[in-house]
């Protein structure tokens, strides 16, 4: 598989804090690569790096097979990028803020025209287009943060926490608009701190913490990294004591902790234990009013691995 | 590209409001106010013609003191209607308000004024000035005195020559604050123009601004396109020029036509020091976008905040603070913007040589140099240490 991007051994410093730490990853052509990890982590310095906005002290960065470089326009022209902050102008309507970014790269003006209705087209803002940002609500002016990056059509696109604060509506145009985007060919690096749009979105995973790669690989064989199987919890009102240490006795139980009325049984392995449960309940007579099952998440890979939560 | 870029730069001017309001609406404003508050006082200051009266402590004193006060002119009139009188006739008649105040011609010279107001401080300062140029003068004579071998006929021709230069250049400083170039109006409208010059900064300011990775979003944004960062700068720099000129000429339209001000004849020579005004505006704005890390509010405060000490060091608040730090720290207006181009405008209407118009035009084009000297390094960054 054709390799987009390529970092080798990328370190930045800030001071005595190193944010990026001998980092190495590559992005295949077509792919979804997420950069999964807590604030803090490096994803964003990672970006700005292969952006070449930030110095670094150490490493190489190659994109289409071409070294990066601050004057590397030919490369830029194939990049969108969708940062963190919003970045647009408040005395432009969403059509004149994407159509002033896009002819940042597109010189034809009736070409750009076409892009322009593209983009809006593509993350819904039809209704929008003669409107201020400051008109727009939060979901939507991330939307249209969305539009000003990708308008330009570009093969390869760098997606910086697009969906923080953003309503669920607007959550899932947006994802709903990067499926497209990889659909008709591009090449996306998505960071976020969301572990949810990773395993919906992402074909690959590299979990950052402290500017280190600590695992990668797809969202299932990440999962697999977790210690356990399955989670089920069970709203119980009362359970005995002598009934709880029989649950850890019945198959697969790794784990057994009730608290605040809330039963949660953690399985190392297996398949159908969820009946096994409710059997047992059944069987005792324990009452019980909800019950879940869950599979692990990268959530539980990122606790397993560094001993924290991602959100932290 | 080049043309995309500069027609947004002028529409994202345009549409910001808070931008308008201080680069074209504040001077407006502040215009009409001058007018309201300063005409009738320039009314009164023309015509009147201040009563003072001369105490001579003998009959045979003999002081140049009267003399410089009856040479200084009011256009065709006399500046001072002079009455010499013993020491009790002046007092009476300062008692009875027929004399704004009297000259004792003691050692050293005595001022005595009984109320505070424009006569008043136009004698004191009058007085003040032949004061200091007399101690310089006594210091001359001193010096020389100290050099000569003998006391002859060559040292007295030394001296004498020395007096009647003395004399000469008195003259000349004394006719600087004849009622003439005391116009109150016509000195708040040049540094209200110094003032609109300068507060263009401000466009220039945020455009920049808008450009750089480090200091905004749409900075980011635009750096990680393929557009040159030089490009892009230029153009917005130029639009936030051409924003200027409009605002500028929109405040001449409205102060001639509506305001009636006059601004002398030499239009070509209004026309350059305006658009060297305005660079030098630009480039200070350009300045501060690029070299002051902090948010664009507080850039612009800074801006506005410095524009407005210039501008009151050049006399916006009261004419006499122009010839406080002319008199005392010259230094100050020869690196201040709003001095130069007060001082470029006013020379423009008060003199038939041009020298002291040129200077100023040049040392505004130094300024403006030095600016984007300090701004280079800033804008020339394409990869920052942290953003």
């Amino acid at each position: 598989m054709k390799n987009i991007i390529e970092v080798k051994n990328l370190t930045k410093e800030y001071k005595n804090l190193k944010a990026i730490d001998d980092l190495s990853f590559e992005v295949h052509e077509g792919e979804i690569l997420g950069l999964l990890g807590p604030n803090g982590s490096g994803k964003s310095t990672t970006i700005n790096c292969i952006l070449s906005l930030l110095k670094f002290e150490k490493g190489t960065i190659q994109i289409f097979g071409r070294p990066m470089a601050p004057n590397a326009y030919d490369t830029k022209r194939e990049i969108g990028v969708v940062f963190q902050d919003v970045a647009v102008f408040e005395e432009l309507t969403v059509e004149e803020n994407i159509d002033y970014f896009c002819g940042l790269y597109v010189n034809d003006k009736s070409l750009r025209k076409q892009y322009v209705t593209d983009a809006i087209e593509l993350v819904g803002l039809n209704e929008f287009k003669k409107f201020y940002p400051k008109q727009l609500s939060g979901g939507l002016l991330r939307r249209l943060n969305i539009a000003c990056g990708i308008a330009h059509k570009p093969k390869l696109i760098f997606l910086d926490e697009p969906t923080v604060a953003v309503d669920p509506q607007s959550r899932n145009n947006i994802l709903d608009g990067i499926e497209q985007l990889r659909e008709k060919g591009a090449t996306i690096i998505y960071t976020t701190h969301y572990m949810e749009e990773v395993e919906i979105l992402c074909d690959r995973v590299i979990i950052l913490d402290k500017g280190k790669v600590i695992a990668s690989g797809s969202p299932e064989e990440l999962k697999e990294l977790a210690n356990m199987e399955e989670k089920v919890s069970v709203e119980i009102e009362t359970i005995t004591e002598k009934q709880l240490e029989e649950i850890k006795k019945l198959k697969n139980v790794d784990e057994v902790h009730y608290h605040n009325q809330n039963l949660i049984v953690i399985y190392k392995k297996g398949k159908n234990n969820l009946i096994t449960l409710i059997d047992y309940l059944g069987k005792e007579r324990v009452l019980y009013d909800k019950i879940y099952s869950e599979r692990p998440t990268l959530n539980d890979v990122f606790l397993e691995l560094t001993g924290k939560e991602l959100r932290d | 590209m080049l043309f995309h870029n500069y027609k947004y730069a002028l529409k994202i001017l345009f549409k910001n409001k808070m931008l308008i309001f201080w680069t074209f609406a504040f001077p407006l404003i502040l215009g009409t106010l001058f007018q309201m508050a300063f005409s009738d006082i320039e009314k009164e200051e023309k015509l009147q013609t201040i009563p003072i009266a001369i105490v001579k402590l003998s009959s045979d004193q003999n002081s140049m003191v009267p003399e410089i006060f009856e040479h200084l002119k009011n256009g065709e009139e006399s500046m001072f209607d002079i009455s010499y009188q013993d020491e009790k006739g002046a007092k009476e008649l300062l008692e009875d308000k027929k004399i704004d105040g009297y000259l004792i011609l003691s050692e050293p010279l005595k001022l005595v004024v009984k109320e505070n107001g424009i006569n008043q401080t136009v004698l004191k300062f009058v007085t003040e000035e032949i004061l200091e140029t007399e101690e310089i003068m006594k210091n001359v004579v001193m010096l020389e005195m100290n050099k000569a071998d003998t006391l002859d006929e060559q040292f007295y021709q030394s001296i004498y020559m020395k007096i009647e230069k003395w004399k000469q250049e008195n003259q000349i400083e004394l006719n600087n604050i004849s009622n003439q170039n005391l116009s109150y109006t016509m000195i708040e409208f040049y540094t209200l123009i110094a003032m609109t010059c300068l507060y263009g900064g401000i466009l220039g300011l945020y455009l920049v601004n808008q450009n750089l990775a480090n200091q905004s979003a749409n900075g980011k944004r635009i750096s990680v396109s393929p557009t040159q960062k030089g490009k892009v700068i230029i153009t917005s720099a130029l639009a936030g020029y051409t924003a200027q000129l409009i605002g500028i000429a929109l405040l001449f339209f409205y102060t001639i036509c509506f305001l009636k001000i006059d601004y002398g004849e030499n239009i070509l020579f209004i026309i350059l020091l305006t658009l060297v005004g305005c660079f030098a505006g630009l480039s200070l704005g350009i300045m501060i976008a690029s070299v002051f890390k902090t948010n664009e509010n507080t850039k612009t405060g800074i801006v506005i905040a410095f524009t407005m000490l210039c501008c009151f060091l050049s006399g916006m608040m009261g004419i006499t603070m122009k010839y406080i730090v002319d008199k005392n720290i010259p230094i100050l207006n020869r690196i201040n913007p709003a001095s130069m181009i007060t001082d470029g405008f006013y020379s423009l209407y008060y003199y038939d040589t041009f020298g002291r118009y040129f200077f100023n035009v040049i040392s505004l084009l130094i300024f403006s140099i030095f600016m984007l000297a300090l701004s280079i390094k800033s804008l020339r960054r394409q990869t920052y240490d942290s953003i």
